[in-house]
């Protein structure tokens, strides 16, 4: 009998916590209990910035993080967060596609096995006013949390501020900042009604969180037992790809519930954030080299 | 192993341990050996690595040693004696006298900071050597204190909160706003307490100052004004949006840092002395930390609070007796976890039973805060305990039991809470309707 | 030898000051700019943005390697919390043996931390690690910091250990009992 301590970095109301609880049973399950993973959610065994070397280094066997955190170690893992060069579900699966295979070696270079990936909800815009060109978005000050939003918000016009997650509210409140880009479930979990008034659905990327498995760890399972927990991950995949969908529509509800201004993006805006995306796309091809440019060339031909 | 053998085990072990007079954070981290040696294959040289770098490489902390500064720097020049002298003509008439100046202190500096021991230990450096000078009840000096610091957890901003907040998924700034009125509450409850005892104790007490004519009022009274134009620098350096409560503490370090040169009596040696003694009591805390959070990490290998929590769980408790439950769960794990760690550990287990039972989980934050400020002050392992030790250099249990009358205090506070719900969520109601 | 340690400590003491010192200038700047930037819009310029890039992960950085190299100088000045009720019950000689024990427990506590962190700095500094923010910090800087700090732990524990053995007094008991002279008189 196997017992395998997974650490997650969000708490157990997100939907990726949820969906990692359930492929938690269902290895348990196919396993005849032979497998079972104890998840250890919301930062509880190690901090999110710890999980990956953790899992690494063996202290756990498993766990799941955000991909584009290893985003400063490689851009590869970065894809996914390159605002507007897949800004849908259907565009997102592509890139996964197109990528997957480079991820997944790149993690196995580090001893790690990728098991699978779950998008959350696009990045959407939260401003004070209804923003329909980025002339409304200079001099703003925009959380950037990485280098990724802090370029962004620099090809807006608006001025990068970093902003830590837990001061959102705070800074919001006393002007700090006054706009930021992020998903509609964090938004209706921070309750940005509170202090923020409108949401623009630009869904400018979906980045993704991954569970990844130590190498040896998985390897010294037994053969049925390996099969087990890749269905497990397959079927966690397509299930948790739905589940974002849906909470995607779900969210935004919930922001126009409680009074929030929603609206798609204008035309001049869309116009805009394109010409960023390219701008994005190409500086991110530039750092990645001819692996990257396969990638987004693959992605382009789907 | 059983749960019920390891927990015995450990327990005895961090008693002797700590009786031995090993320093805490050996302590913690020998108990921690032991729990993953026993109980657990992961390597624990690794796994205290990698969770000593995480648990101290975070940047909400580095507002722990700016205020320790801080303090350093008001005691060293004569700004706290100042202010001392200031309000001493304005508690004249108040039973109690200045030890009200620990319990309203503690409450504002809990409004910038989001830690208890910084509380504790900015406020104790400069209360606790002026009150004793005039001739306080030691005893009651330092259990107002020690009571009181724990404010720092319960008034916004809070590190817990944020913890709890993240953990889950409710929103701070509601759970920030439902934490002002339980922390008014229990200052109040400290403030009616130290009244009430300082009257049934006169003999306890000083002899009221002489009183002053009215110029000399008016001179003490002016004294108060550099403090409070600090108070004022910090606090609205946030609200101003200039800078974030982490960032405000440097606020306070180079106001005090102004206010002394201006005074004249602060000079090279005293900037000095500042600086390696908030070095020092900094180093102290994140060395306790550190024991703390290798700790936290190997009770979450062993599954200890999760197996006791789950037994609760288990028990179909109603809500009034699952409260109740609850309240000495928290208490006994208290006693030898750090609070944050407890939060950490638990909350996935309780959160659903929590729900289950019909309960608010805002108000269940504000509950959770209030308890966990309890461990902050119950022996062996209590942080404001260890600060207080440092500052008096008298043993975390004689403090123990000064502080033990506010311990009962926060219980009154918790039944309180409970009883009448809306001392929590009718503020955030209130305010957050829209 | 005493001269070499007494000086390492002092070093370590004096960095770890050094550390916090930056926290607080590295904040004071990030605080200006925003001030600077208020009163460019003030008077109807665009505000350039001024911010200390990645503060908040170098904070973290700095305040582990104040943490950590301040351990031993505050281990001497017997600034670290110990419960000494035993010890005060068991009169000198037998506070003697129990310190005796005590510093052999905490010396194969130091060098075990002293170890794993420097395993880690190893690991992190082969493998390439870096942070996730704005300037991709390399991890075995911060992380030298941390092993050095538990490095000069370990050898300080030991010093005070060698120092009781050969039958002198070690400085963290020298503080304390000074320390309770001084709560004595008070009283
Ligand atoms: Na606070
Ligand atoms: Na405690």
């Amino acid at each position: 009998e196997t017992k395998w301590d997974m650490p997650t970095p969000y708490g157990d109301a997100v939907f990726h916590t949820q969906n990692i609880m359930q492929f938690a049973a269902a290895v348990k399950e196919a396993t005849g209990g032979e497998l079972s993973i104890t998840v250890h959610s919301a930062n509880s065994l190690f901090g999110h910035a710890e999980i990956k070397d953790a899992v690494r280094r063996g202290l756990a066997p498993i766990g799941e993080i955000l991909i584009s955190r290893m985003a400063n170690e490689d851009p590869v893992f970065g894809v996914d967060s390159i605002p507007f060069l897949a800004a849908s579900y259907e565009d997102a699966e592509k890139l996964w596609k197109a990528s997957r295979e480079d991820i997944a070696a790149k993690l196995d270079e580090q001893g790690l096995t990728l098991l699978f990936a779950v998008p959350w909800p696009g990045q959407s815009l939260y401003v004070n006013e209804e923003v329909t060109s980025t002339d409304q978005m200079q001099g703003v000050s925009f959380r950037a949390y990485n280098a990724a939003t802090e370029r962004l918000a620099q090809l807006m016009g608006a001025v990068p501020t970093q902003v830590e997650a837990g001061d959102i509210p705070t800074a919001f409140s006393t002007g700090r900042v006054s706009a930021m880009i992020t998903s509609p479930s964090t938004g209706a979990s921070s309750k940005a009604w509170d202090f923020v008034s409108h949401y623009i659905d630009t869904q400018a990327w979906l980045p993704k969180n991954m569970v990844i498995v130590n190498k040896q760890a998985f390897d010294a399972l037994p053969e049925e037992q390996q099969k087990a927990v890749r269905d497990a991950a397959a079927e966690a995949e397509s299930r948790g790809w739905e589940m974002s969908e849906a909470e995607t529509a779900e969210k935004i509800q919930v922001l126009t519930d409680n009074g929030m201004q929603v609206s798609a993006p204008s035309e001049t805006l869309k116009e805009q954030l394109g010409a960023i995306g390219q701008t994005m796309t190409d500086e991110w091809l530039a750092e990645a080299g001819d692996e990257g440019k396969a990638i987004v060339d693959a992605y382009r031909a789907m | 192993m059983a749960v019920e053998t390891l927990s015995v085990i450990l327990l005895v072990a961090l008693f002797a341990f700590l009786a031995t007079g090993l320093w805490v954070g050996f302590a913690l981290m020998a108990v921690a050996w032991i729990a993953m040696t026993v109980a657990t294959s992961v390597p624990p040289g690794t796994v205290f690595a990698t969770k000593v770098w995480g648990a101290l490489n975070i940047w909400d902390l580095t507002a722990l040693p700016m205020f320790l500064w801080m303090g350093e720097i008001l005691f060293r020049s004569n700004l706290s004696r100042n202010m001392f002298a200031g309000l001493a003509p304005l508690t004249r008439r108040l039973p109690g006298g200045l030890l009200h100046v620990n319990i309203l202190g503690c409450a504002l500096f809990a409004a910038v900071s989001g830690s208890s021991a910084a509380t504790t230990a900015t406020i104790g450096r400069m209360s606790l050597p002026e009150l004793e000078k005039r001739g306080y009840d030691t005893r009651m000096a330092i259990g107002t204190l020690a009571g009181s610091g724990t404010f720092g957890f319960l008034i916004p901003p809070s590190i817990i909160l944020i913890v709890y907040g993240a953990a889950t998924e409710q929103s701070i700034a509601r759970l920030f706003i439902a934490g002002i009125v339980p922390g008014l509450m229990l200052a109040a409850l400290f403030a009616g307490y130290t009244a009430i005892w300082a009257m049934m104790h006169r003999e306890r007490m000083p002899q009221a100052d002489s009183a002053h004519d009215e110029a000399g009022k008016l001179r003490a009274f002016m004294g108060l004004a550099p403090t409070i134009g600090l108070i004022i620098a910090v606090i609205g350096s946030i609200y101003a949006g200039l800078a974030s409560p982490t960032e405000a503490a440097v606020i306070g370090v180079i106001g005090a840092l102004i206010l002394a040169s201006a005074s004249g009596e602060f000079g090279r040696t005293a900037f000095t002395e500042s600086l390696l003694r908030a070095t020092r009591t900094s180093c102290m805390i994140a060395f306790i930390l550190a024991g703390a959070a290798f700790l936290t990490v190997a009770m979450g290998f062993t599954g200890v609070p999760r197996s006791l929590a789950g037994w609760i769980g288990e028990q179909g408790f109603s809500p009034y007796v699952l409260i109740a439950a609850l309240v000495i769960f928290f208490i006994i794990l208290g006693c030898f976890l750090d609070g944050i760690s407890i939060v950490v550990l638990t909350v996935s287990v309780i959160l659903p039973m929590v729900q289950a039972a019909g309960i608010d989980t805002i108000w269940f934050g504000i509950f959770l805060v209030l308890v966990v400020e309890m461990s902050q002050i119950t022996p062996p392992v209590g942080f404001n305990l260890f600060v207080l030790q440092s500052v008096t250099g008298r043993n975390i249990f004689e403090i123990a039991r000064y502080a033990a009358p506010f311990f009962a205090l926060m219980v009154l506070a918790t039944a309180l809470l409970t009883a009448f719900p809306e001392i929590a969520l009718w503020l955030p109601r209130t305010m957050m309707a829209r | 030898m005493r001269r070499f340690l007494n000086g390492l400590y002092a070093i370590s003491l004096g960095l770890s000051a050094l550390c916090l010192t930056l926290i607080a200038i590295l904040v004071a700047a990030q605080i200006a700019g925003r001030v600077g930037d208020r009163i460019l819009l003030a008077f109807g310029t665009d505000a350039v943005g001024l911010a200390v890039p990645s503060l908040a992960e170098i904070g973290g950085f700095l305040f582990v390697a104040a943490s950590t190299l301040a351990l031993a100088p505050t281990l001497k000045s017997a600034s670290h919390v110990r419960v000494t009720v035993l010890a005060a019950a068991l009169g000198a000689k037998g506070a003697r043996v129990l310190d005796s024990a005590m510093l052999a427990g905490a010396t194969v506590l130091a060098v075990f931390a002293a170890w794993h962190s420097t395993l880690q700095l190893i690991d992190s500094w082969k493998f390439g690690s870096v942070s996730y923010g704005v300037v991709p910090v390399p991890l075995w800087i911060p992380q030298a910091a941390m092993s050095a700090g538990f490095v000069v732990l370990a050898i300080a524990v030991v010093d005070e250990l060698v120092t009781l053995l050969r039958g002198g007094v070690p400085d963290f008991r020298r503080e304390e009992e000074g320390r309770d002279a001084v709560s004595g008189a008070v009283e």
